[in-house]
């Protein structure tokens, strides 16, 4: 049997921007961030469902918001029945990590400015990763068809995986509805501490953890800002002061 | 607004209101603001606090106050499980997904002995 030519490398002609927007698309559904992403929305929406948090307005949030810690605040805030005004600064609160996010890809996604508000809108860790991970060596003019292929991808991704999650809890047997539920909640305290590189990361963990029941307790409204506040105000200054003594 | 926040739309504009507008509120604010803002100021370190405590304490409060199907299993068991995924994630030298894992095998196992 005669040997096939060789393949040509893919790097002879440039992908153009369709090109560059399909394997943004091929790099999402092959990356592993993504498949962490996918499970975490399909938890989600088995979240939703366990709590009671309405099916479309779970698809919904993930379509819209894109970002699960902003979603867990929301859908939890709402089934404990706290005010907007309440959940919108709590959210508006934790959000506040995804502008560092922003502000480092921001070389890499040059364009316009609209285009550039679009982009932003998109980013959140998962997208962070691969961004810092497969834009830096690529040529300048394809990075922002690439980003919004991956980008993109990973949303309807994560829309699917919020309906799938919410469709299975319905399904499964109740126990591994209650599994399932739980996963995104589980996943999430790990990953804070496995993320956590300062004294003010453990910190706020620890202290967010002790001072939730306390607020529940003590029947404060919006008790998660609070938490966030006194909490991670607290974590913040103990650094401050370490800091200051080494120093 | 009070009759609609108690109609079937209230969730959804909750996520527009207060899901939404405040999440992009910050990834808009940073094309605007560029590159003005560091990622170790005091700031963004006073945040990543409030972010983390916040998170943190979201979970403790599914723990001890759960709503609906979580109910079904009781306090000792939605905090056994993640006690265990803790344990498992530093055994197994830091995986998180072994910490998942074993964490879910609790909660299911323990939920499917007392439920069935």
């Amino acid at each position: 049997m005669p040997k096939r030519p060789k393949a040509a490398p893919e790097k002879i002609a440039p992908p153009g921007k369709v090109g560059a927007f399909l394997l943004g698309m091929r790099a999402a559904l092959t990356s592993v961030q993504g498949m962490v992403l996918f499970a975490s929305y399909v938890g989600y929406g088995g979240l939703c469902a366990s709590i009671g948090f309405p099916f479309g307005a779970a698809v919904f949030s993930t379509v819209l918001v894109l970002a699960l810690p902003s979603q867990l605040l929301l859908i939890t805030g709402f089934v404990a029945g706290n005010a907007m005004l309440g959940i919108a600064l709590a959210v508006f609160l934790s959000a506040a990590r995804l502008l560092p996010s922003v502000v480092t890809l921001l070389p890499y996604l040059r364009a316009r400015f609209w285009v550039q508000i679009l982009a932003a809108h998109f980013v959140a860790v998962s997208i962070w990763v691969e961004s810092r991970r497969f834009l830096p060596p690529m040529p300048a003019p394809e990075r922002v068809p690439f980003y919004f292929g991956l980008a993109l991808t990973f949303n309807i991704a994560s829309v699917f995986a919020t309906w799938l999650g919410f469709v299975l809890a319905g399904n499964l047997p109740q126990a591994f509805a209650i599994g399932l539920g739980f996963l995104t909640p589980m996943s999430f305290i790990i990953a804070l501490v496995r993320n956590a590189r300062d004294l003010v990361d453990y910190l706020s963990l620890v202290f967010g953890l002790v001072l939730a029941p306390v607020f529940v307790w003590l029947n404060a409204p919006v008790d998660l800002l609070w938490v966030g506040l006194f909490g991670g105000g607290a974590a913040w200054l103990i650094q401050r002061q370490r800091k200051a003594r080494a120093a | 607004m009070s009759e609609l926040m108690h109609s079937g739309l209230a969730p959804y504009l909750l996520i527009i209101f207060a899901g939404f507008l405040p999440t992009d509120f910050w990834r808009w604010t940073a094309v605007i603001a560029g590159r003005k803002l560091e990622e170790d100021s005091e700031l963004m370190t006073f945040i990543r606090g409030v972010a983390n405590a916040m998170v943190a304490g979201v979970i403790m409060r599914l723990i001890i106050f759960p709503s609906g199907e979580l109910l079904a299993v009781p306090l000792f068991l939605r905090a056994g499980c993640v006690v265990v995924a803790f344990a498992a994630y530093f055994l197994c030298r830091r995986s998180m997904l072994a910490g998942v894992i074993a964490g879910e095998a609790v909660l299911i196992a323990g939920a499917y002995y007392l439920l069935h």
